[in-house]
């Protein structure tokens, strides 16, 4: 197999994600009773045998660096292997912070050439899928293309906010790729951009520079733009499962594809790996379902205490819901607590939040409700469905005992 | 001061766990689903803040070394912190196996000599407790002693069975009794030292005893330096099938005295085990679990109560198990019944087929000294096939394939031993 480096960007902070990144970065937004979002990229490079990623990152990394710890969780460690985070930097030459995707890559160039790998991958972190990088590898090499960008069929819309490309039907695999729109207001083209691109590292480095001096530095509205023109350019169909998580409705719908009787995401077949070192994970006690529990639908893992009623939700480790306590169409975050007595339906709750005795929070048709990290929601509180509370609110911010569809308690 | 080196024996054959120990050290036993019986010692000496452990292997030690590693999983491995695995070496004589507790000590005495602290921690590797060695070692210098021995009160009938100390009223000993039959003292020891380094180095080379409660602490005694550090919370021998069930038992209720997670007990996730990370329980919505621990990657589509499940345990729709310890990825079938049982790792029971059920009273035929109290022990990676019944006090040896069985059903206080032979 060629030689590849993987780029994987990682650093944004997706406004529409709202409370749940005002202290992290999307790719660590906890997922799956367990993991991060980029534990799906790492672990498919992981599983594709690709050893040397650098992860662009800029937004509050704290997480992120704590997180990706070396790539030792991905065993990218070792003197082949290396998994990097590449922070902003100044320097001669250099401007501080990444004005965009392609300026991420771009201000990087030193590490593509000291790697000097044939291909280069880049992937965004912020997706829940599975994927042998090699096939589309595979591909690009028998194609000879300069660059092979990742597509996934979606029903045309007067609209998109992707990537949307047309693929000559050579093969089953894909084909010649005839015409790409960025987030075009109007189209009929049919296959969307998984953000997953391959290129012909020389061709990527010429291209970013080239770049460089415009006023925006997209890969999606800039760089395949400058390949469409000038290079062989091809779409690799995807077919597996796709989840976003860029909005709160489109992550809760992800985290869903969890449960059920048929899961859309088989997790358990996945082998995903993430950072069990972690101290949001490792050294907890098993799970503890207690005597007078119900469980229904449910994923759980270490650490977790449940005496109450528990369906269809996801609890991350630590998670306890007392003794008469209701849990339903929920997500509760690390160590989020739930007291006796309360109900909470159709909730995201981050890490370390505390629901007040006998309160009631979400549920009805107004949406989801989401609390923010390490907030205390004092007893007796009604929150309704739709509402956003903010993180590390005090019980004593909270003056009245009910808020409405809509609200945004801060 | 610094703190002390450990040396962690961690030989212990442990044979009244019947088939739990033909392929592992009693240490290397799983307990309360993720741990195995050494974690609870070696995250007492990480929460004590100890750096320099050595740990003394002999029997079967291969899942013990697997397990330990570098130490990493207890903070144990970096420039300044080791642990060590001794196996016993052959010295001048073919073979040189290590002859008795101080005779382990002894022929690694170069880690003693070589240890930068004054004192030598000696423990054992085979208790369930949770203890700050600091509170003993703080008791052993303000006693002025030479070696303190941790001793806790134990049922009179049961005294026959460890040592024993009488104590004057500052705790120092003033008689021992090793597994006498009549003891004078229900304060027994624990098989926990805390020796001045050059005395024990002293008491080693000056005799050549090989062990420390039958020779060396009597030989001690008589200097008037030997002082009983008492400790009064949980601490289980767990050396019994019984013994090893009731702990299991007590991870469920809070008044127990045994709380894994509130003591920090660490263990090594990845030894073992699939490459990658275990998933989150799945109950799904047949699944039904009450008073249960339950490990990640569980899949639970029946009835779980009062269980202690190990990783990657599935339990099928229709299939209920009661009162039992399921270890790493066993596979109940549907419309299994399982009371009762403590079934090592891999162990499959086909559909409909019934384990642990029948008259207690009837104690194992080979064993009636293991299996007397109603229990069955399945040994790891055995096949139980459907459609059959298991009794209770029954012994199933491991690796034993579903044909073997044909089709027959297991009475209770029978063996089988699948044609391996029997310990």
């Amino acid at each position: 197999m060629a030689q590849v480096l993987a780029m994987v960007l990682a650093g944004g902070r997706v406004g529409e994600l709202g409370v749940l990144t005002f202290f992290r970065p999307k790719s660590v937004l906890p997922y799956g009773g367990l993991y991060r979002v980029i534990d799906f990229p790492m672990s498919n490079l992981m599983h594709s045998d690709i050893e040397n990623v650098g992860i662009l990152s800029q937004y509050r990394p704290f997480e992120l660096i704590n997180h990706t710890a070396n790539g030792e969780p991905w065993d990218m460690t070792g003197r082949q292997r290396c998994a990097v985070i590449l922070p902003p930097f100044q320097g001669r030459g250099a401007s501080d912070w990444y004005k965009g995707t392609a300026d991420a890559v771009a201000q990087n160039i030193d590490f593509i050439r000291l790697h000097s790998p044939e291909i280069v991958v880049v992937i965004s972190g912020d997706h829940i899928y599975r994927m042998d990088y090699r096939d589309i590898i595979l591909f690009h090499l028998e194609k000879n293309a300069d660059l092979t960008v990742a597509f996934t069929k979606v029903p045309p819309e007067g609209s998109s906010r992707f990537g949307l490309g047309s693929i000559e039907d050579e093969e089953p695999r894909g084909g010649r790729l005839t015409v790409y729109r960025e987030k075009p207001k109007s189209s009929r083209l049919e296959w969307a951009s998984l953000t997953i691109y391959v290129f012909r590292t020389q061709l990527l480095i010429r291209a970013l520079m080239e770049n460089e001096p415009a006023s925006s530095h997209e890969f999606g509205k800039d760089i395949i733009p400058i390949f469409m023109e000038n290079h062989r350019v091809y779409g690799y169909k995807h077919s597996g499962y796709w989840g976003y998580t860029r909005t709160i409705e489109e992550y809760y719908r992800t985290s869903m594809d969890l449960l059920g009787a048929n899961p859309r995401v088989d997790i358990r077949s996945w082998q995903i790996r993430t950072n069990m070192s972690d101290r949001s994970i490792r050294d907890r006690p098993p799970a503890f379902i207690g005597p007078s529990a119900t469980t229904e639908d449910v994923l759980f893992h270490c650490g977790c205490n449940v005496n109450g009623r528990v369906a269809r939700s996801i609890l991350f480790p630590g998670v306890t819901i007392e003794e008469g306590a209701v849990v339903e169409d929920s997500i509760l975050f690390f160590d989020a607590t739930v007291r006796s007595g309360s109900v909470v339906r159709r909730t995201i709750a981050d890490t370390g939040c505390t629901i007040g005795r006998r309160s009631d929070i979400g549920g009805g048709p107004d949406g989801l409700t989401v609390i923010g990290m390490e907030t205390a929601v004092p007893e007796e509180t009604r929150i309704h469905g739709g509402v956003t509370v903010h993180p590390k609110l005090r019980e004593d911010i909270f003056a009245r005992q009910e808020y409405l569809p809509g609200e945004v308690v801060q | 001061m610094r703190n002390p080196a450990a040396i962690l024996l961690a030989g212990g054959v442990g044979s009244r766990l019947n088939i739990l120990v033909r392929q592992r050290a009693k240490p290397a036993v799983p307990f309360g689903g993720i741990y195995r019986i050494i974690d609870f010692t070696l995250s007492n000496i990480a929460n004590s803040g100890i750096t320099d452990v050595a740990v003394l292997t002999q029997y079967k030690p291969l899942s013990l070394m697997d397990h330990i590693g570098n130490g990493e999983s207890w903070d144990l491995s970096g420039r300044t912190r080791r642990v060590k695995i001794f196996p016993p070496k052959t010295g001048e004589k073919d073979w040189d196996w290590y002859h008795g507790t101080a005779d382990a000590v002894r022929q690694n005495i170069s880690f003693v000599t070589s240890a930068k602290s004054d004192e030598i921690m000696i423990l054992s590797g085979d208790h369930v407790y949770h203890m700050d060695y600091r509170l003993m070692v703080d008791f052993h210098r303000a006693k002025k002693a030479r070696v303190t021995i941790a001793t806790i009160t134990v049922p009179w009938e049961e005294t026959h069975q460890f040592g024993t100390a009488v104590t004057n009223n500052e705790n120092r000993i003033v008689e021992w009794e090793e597994k006498s039959p009549r003891a004078r003292s229900n304060l027994a020891s624990m098989g926990i030292y805390v020796f001045d380094r050059d005395y024990l180095v002293a008491l080693l080379t000056e005799s050549k005893e090989a062990d420390f409660g039958h020779h060396i602490i009597p030989m001690a005694l008589g200097e008037g330096v030997v002082y009983a550090y008492p400790f009064n919370g949980y601490w289980r021998d767990v050396g019994t099938v019984q013994a090893y069930w009731d702990a299991n038992m007590d991870l469920f209720d809070p008044a127990s005295g045994i709380h894994p997670g509130s003591w920090r007990t660490m263990t090594n996730i990845n030894a073992a085990g699939p490459a990658f990370d275990r998933p989150p329980v799945c109950v799904s919505s047949t699944g039904h679990v009450q008073r249960s621990i339950v490990s990640p990657g569980c899949t639970i589509r029946g009835t779980v109560v009062n269980c202690v499940l190990s990783p990657g345990v599935t339990i099928e729709q229709g299939a209920r198990v009661s009162d039992s310890i399921i270890m790493h990825d066993c596979r109940i079938e549907k419309g299994a019944q399982v009371e009762r049982s403590i079934l090592d790792k891999e162990v499959a029971v086909g559909a409909g087929t019934t384990v642990g059920r029948g008259d207690p009273k009837t104690v194992n035929a080979a064993h009636p000294e293991h299996l007397y109290s109603g229990l069955t022990v399945i040994g790891k990676r055995t096949d139980i096939p459907p459609g059959i019944t298991v009794g209770t006090n029954c012994i199933i040896y491991p690796l034993i394939p579903a044909e073997d069985f044909s089709g027959t059903n297991i009475g209770d206080g029978e063996t089988v031993t699948g044609g391996y032979e029997t310990t």
